[in-house]
């Protein structure tokens, strides 16, 4: 396909900081086993901002928590700048993202924000992780509300705490699985400009899973569809559109090409998932 | 970006007190309605005041026994406090004995949970054998009592924290007990404080069987004695003091659970959002 914009061909070229090699994922034992994840094959460049979209069941999820160490997969080869997850994971090279923000009610945000940093090194004095964790929540914009408490902030801002506290781990990689999932669409829309200019000044490498075309489409330079029966990478497209990206982007007839050729894949995978 | 935060106008002190008293009304409306019908009723009827007192002579007892009925809810009352403080400590260590050691939990619970189809009234007589008369028998049966909504409310609290925040903490790095220590704990604190809630009114209840079973002074001795003696406004006079003394415990638990967990949802069945 045609690759207009520059930042994709660098992308193509430089360094793959994840790389998936034929990766299986199988639950359960004996006869009630059975594959969410077969044959998956994925690279990602350093510093590039990817989506796996897909219909619910497909396994993205699934492939996020391989990402993060949290599922182990039963075939095939995982490399995170060279290392294994559990390695990666280690070396405080992952950041993770929940749909739900997942903040202790109980602290504040500035405290939310230092909590996983407070857990992931104990000589770390407090006023040092604090420190730290009130840098990145003026990173997000939130260095206003840090004394407050998540019942006092509102659904986009308790999002934000989240991505501060997995930023304060200062992660090469941001795993993110529908961060906005439970946002609503004008929040929504304000996170993804909010990410993107953070990804830009932060140059984290981002995976993002998602199941809305247009946010993959806004947001990532390529996007990886994923089908079931059995879950597996469908096809990798590249989005010809140029960063900064910004309102004048859902104009562009390349964004509506683009999410033409995803609905397409979507609803083809999703057909042949279906049949029984 | 223009977010603002949900702000609460409505948590100032006077509007708060002016919405509970508000609440209260109906509540209070009700009371009286009934205690005139009450009243009527006894007069009309020519009720015996040795079956049914009429609320007059209920509060004539209070007035007149007002020295003996405080001094029988002293005792009633250090006795629910010392059941109910070893109620929350037993119930909450056993909660945490099940969440943090697994095999012995799985061993234990369903041992608690049969102890509890024992009637503990059954038991009151036997722990006046082997305790005596005092306080301890009582302590006792109120633990026994009480212990049970303490522990099944701490442990629903320790279990239900998010599986995906545990994930995260074990992402990097946390030990079983750091999440047990900064997460579960701190998650359960609400929950226990509903726990403790229901053990307090079982505590007063506990009391007053234990009282019941044998005893030489408290509020359940005196009604006891009362009603062998047919001074039946007495009775429920004594009654009138449980309550008080019930509710009064209630409140304080209540007001506590505001200071333990300020962050915590409030639950305010008599004024609903919804």
């Amino acid at each position: 396909m045609a690759v207009s914009d520059g930042r994709t061909q660098s992308a193509a070229t430089a360094e793959t900081l994840i790389a998936l090699r034929d990766v299986a994922v199988e639950y359960g034992v004996g006869a009630g086993r059975h594959r969410v994840l077969s044959g998956i094959e994925l690279e990602v460049a350093r510093g590039s901002f990817v989506s796996i979209i897909g219909p619910s069941g497909c396994g993205k999820s699934t492939l996020l928590r391989v990402l993060a160490g949290l599922v182990a997969p039963s075939a095939g080869t995982v490399a995170i700048a060279g290392l294994s997850p559990a390695d990666a994971v280690k070396r405080r090279l992952i950041g993770l993202v929940f749909q739900d923000a997942n903040l202790l009610p109980w602290k504040s945000a500035l405290d939310n924000a230092a909590f996983l940093l407070e857990v992931s090194d104990r000589r770390l004095k407090r006023a040092e992780t604090r420190a730290r964790a009130l840098e990145i929540l003026k990173l997000v914009g939130l260095e206003r509300a840090a004394g407050r408490r998540p019942s006092q902030l509102s659904g986009g801002m308790r999002q934000r705490v989240s991505i501060a506290r997995a930023l304060a781990l200062d992660p090469e990689i941001l795993l993110m699985d529908e961060p906005f999932g439970a946002l609503d669409a004008i929040t929504r829309e304000e996170m993804s400009y909010f990410l993107l200019d953070l990804w830009q000044r932060t140059r984290k490498t981002v995976v993002f899973v998602t199941h809305s075309i247009d946010e993959a489409v806004f947001l990532s330079s390529r996007v990886h569809v994923m089908g079931v029966g059995p879950a597996r990478i469908l096809d990798t497209i590249d989005v010809p559109l140029a960063y900064p990206r910004t309102e004048a982007c859902f104009e562009d007839p390349a964004f509506a090409r683009t999410e033409a050729r995803l609905r397409a894949l979507l609803l083809e995978g999703h057909g042949k998932g279906s049949e029984p | 970006m223009s977010e603002a935060a949900p702000r609460d106008a409505r948590d100032t002190m006077g509007a708060r007190l002016r919405t509970r008293a508000a609440s209260a009304l109906p509540a209070a409306g009700l009371a009286v309605l009934v205690l005139v019908l009450w009243e009527a009723a006894i007069r009309l009827f020519h009720v015996s005041p040795f079956i049914v007192p009429a609320p007059s002579a209920i509060a004539v007892a209070l007035v007149d026994k007002f020295p003996l009925l405080m001094a029988a809810a002293a005792v009633t009352a250090q006795e629910v406090v010392f059941g109910f403080v070893l109620s929350a400590l037993v119930g909450a260590a056993l909660a945490l004995l099940i969440v943090r050691f697994r095999l012995f939990g799985r061993a234990l619970y369903p041992l608690i949970v049969l102890f509890q189809t024992v009637p503990k009234v059954a038991l009151a007589p036997i722990f006046i054998l082997w305790f005596g008369f005092n306080l301890a028998p009582k302590i006792v049966l109120i633990v026994v009592i009480a212990f049970f909504p303490v522990t099944l409310d701490m442990l629903a609290g320790l279990e239900s924290v998010e599986p995906s925040l545990i994930a995260l903490m074990r992402s990097v790095g946390a030990s079983e007990h750091d999440v047990l220590v900064r997460v579960q704990i701190p998650h359960a604190l609400p929950h226990l404080m509903s726990g403790l809630k229901i053990a307090i009114t079982f505590s007063v209840i506990g009391a007053i069987i234990g009282e019941f079973a044998g005893a030489s002074a408290g509020l359940g001795y005196m009604i006891e004695f009362a009603s062998t003696q047919l001074e039946t406004a007495l009775v429920f006079a004594a009654l009138v003091v449980v309550s008080v003394v019930g509710v009064g415990f209630f409140y304080a638990i209540e007001a506590t659970e505001r200071l333990i967990v300020p962050w915590a949802p409030k639950f305010d069945p008599l004024n609903r959002r919804d």
